[in-house]
């Protein structure tokens, strides 16, 4: 059976609340996913902000569960994970050995971008008051993170002029 | 909060603890997740999947999941899959591999695959490159390609695979690439529930040995997906018209599905089996004819 798509009209609150967790959910896990690489292909300052992000994402996933088990308790939840596709995680082309912590929180502020994109592009469709209130704080909350990136970006450093290219191997024969 | 969902398995469900190591930006992180995707939505418990790869960068996919895997020799996937198949009929056999893997030592494989029609999901991870190896031209690598081993540009036109495997016969021949996701785990999920041969070919880049214009990004500016060009994917010659422009232009989706399958090898020698038992002495007896001479 093929996975079902996310009904966004007739979401109720209880699965909105547990969509949003999912979104933080797939982002924290792309980010270790990112650590890692960074890690195992020696880059750890990027590596060691994707940690950051897996902190950010964890924070903001741990809030929303505690709202949800609040007014819903353990009540099962109807939406599953393979609903999504890489609404907040960062895409897995984003990232490359070498990369600067400049080019890691390029890809973390494009992916806030996309999770904006989402949540605006979804209030269309939604019809529940509620959930509608629940999509717009989302909607700013990752404006907030935009903005958080962004001002992380503006403290660095301009990057150094070498390309990612120039850690490649050079060509084992020559003219 | 423990999520029921809809469906008994979930994309979790098919991955390991093992951590890929491919280069960060692989191509191949994508397809694996398409994969686990694909798996959830048929719902075979791990265990009553075999999952044989050859040897490259991508065939270490075996191990990033949680089906039975062989990472084996290089070129051999397919015909170590065809043996687990018949050894046992029930398992959901997979294989993949690289283009190299797949189209050059491998090759000779393909139209006895495609022929026997085994019920085997074969995905090929095409990157144009041996990546695992630093960098040679692989069977897939356009014609003046340089690389590190071809100073001057390839003399060499590249392989069709989406052609050749029309050629062959073969009943399901689709093109994904992760540039598309969902479409992607689409695509896998249909070449695993069709009854007989089926591949896949995915546009996987390369990020370390790839060139710029393979890249996502790239490779994103030109897909164009067969059902908005109005393609027909029960007409084999329709596909074989669309599958000639492979490496010009990055058409996405099902080539060709056989609307009605042939029966497999598995079925017919489960026929035969069925068949040729009713003359066959009873088991218990066959030891006696030995013993008489």
């Amino acid at each position: 059976m093929t996975t079902p798509a996310i009904d966004l009209a007739h979401l109720s609150l209880k699965d909105a609340l547990d969509l949003a967790i999912l979104v933080e959910d797939e982002a924290k896990e792309r980010y270790e996913e990112f650590a890692h690489q960074m890690e195992t292909h020696r880059t750890p300052e990027a590596a060691q902000f994707f940690r950051y992000m897996i902190e950010n994402e964890s924070k903001h996933g741990r809030e929303l569960l505690a709202r949800r088990v609040e007014r819903y308790a353990d009540t099962p939840s109807t939406v599953t994970r393979d609903m999504l596709w890489d609404v907040e995680a960062p895409v897995y082309d984003a990232v490359r050995a070498f990369m600067t912590p400049r080019k890691a929180m390029e890809a973390a502020f494009a992916a806030e971008v996309k999770a904006y994109e989402f949540f605006d592009g979804a209030l269309a469709s939604i019809k529940d008051p509620e959930v509608k209130a629940l999509f717009v704080e989302l909607r700013g909350e990752e404006l907030e993170h935009q903005t958080l990136v962004k001002a992380e970006i503006a403290k660095l450093p301009p990057d150094n002029p070498l390309s990612d290219e120039d850690f490649v191997d050079p060509p084992s024969a020559v003219d | 909060m423990s999520p029921t969902g809809t469906l008994e398995f979930q994309a979790k469900d098919y991955k390991s603890d093992l951590k890929p190591i491919w280069c960060p930006g692989c191509g191949d992180f994508a397809v694996v997740q398409g994969i686990y995707r694909a798996l959830a939505a048929i719902g075979r418990p791990p265990h009553e999947i075999a999952f044989v790869s050859g040897i490259g960068c991508s065939s270490r996919i075996p191990g990033y999941t949680t089906a039975y895997g062989f990472n084996s020799v290089h070129g051999r996937a397919l015909p170590i899959a065809q043996g687990i198949k018949m050894a046992n009929p029930d398992l959901l056999v997979l294989a993949a591999g690289g283009d190299g893997d797949g189209f050059s030592i491998g090759g000779g494989h393909l139209p006895h695959m495609v022929r026997r029609n085994m019920d085997i999901a074969y995905i090929v991870m095409d990157n144009q490159i041996y990546g695992l190896t630093k960098g040679q031209l692989s069977p897939t690598s356009y014609k003046g390609r340089t690389s590190s081993t071809s100073r001057y540009g390839s003399l060499e036109e590249p392989v069709n695979p989406l052609l050749y495997m029309l050629a062959y016969g073969a009943g399901f021949v689709a093109q994904a690439c992760p540039t598309d996701l969902p479409g992607m785990a689409a695509i896998i999920e249909a070449a695993i529930r069709y009854p007989g041969f089926a591949f896949v070919n995915i546009q996987s880049p390369c990020v370390t040995y790839g060139e710029e214009g393979q890249q996502m990004k790239a490779l994103k500016a030109i897909a164009e997906p067969l059902d908005s060009i109005g393609h027909n994917s029960a007409d084999r010659l329709a596909a074989m018209d669309v599958a000639q422009h492979y490496g010009t232009k990055l058409s996405l989706g099902i080539f060709y599905q056989n609307p009605e399958p042939p029966p497999t090898y598995g079925d017919l020698v489960k026929e035969r089996q069925e068949a040729r038992s009713k003359d066959a002495l009873p088991r218990e007896r066959i030891l006696d004819l030995f013993i008489k001479k």
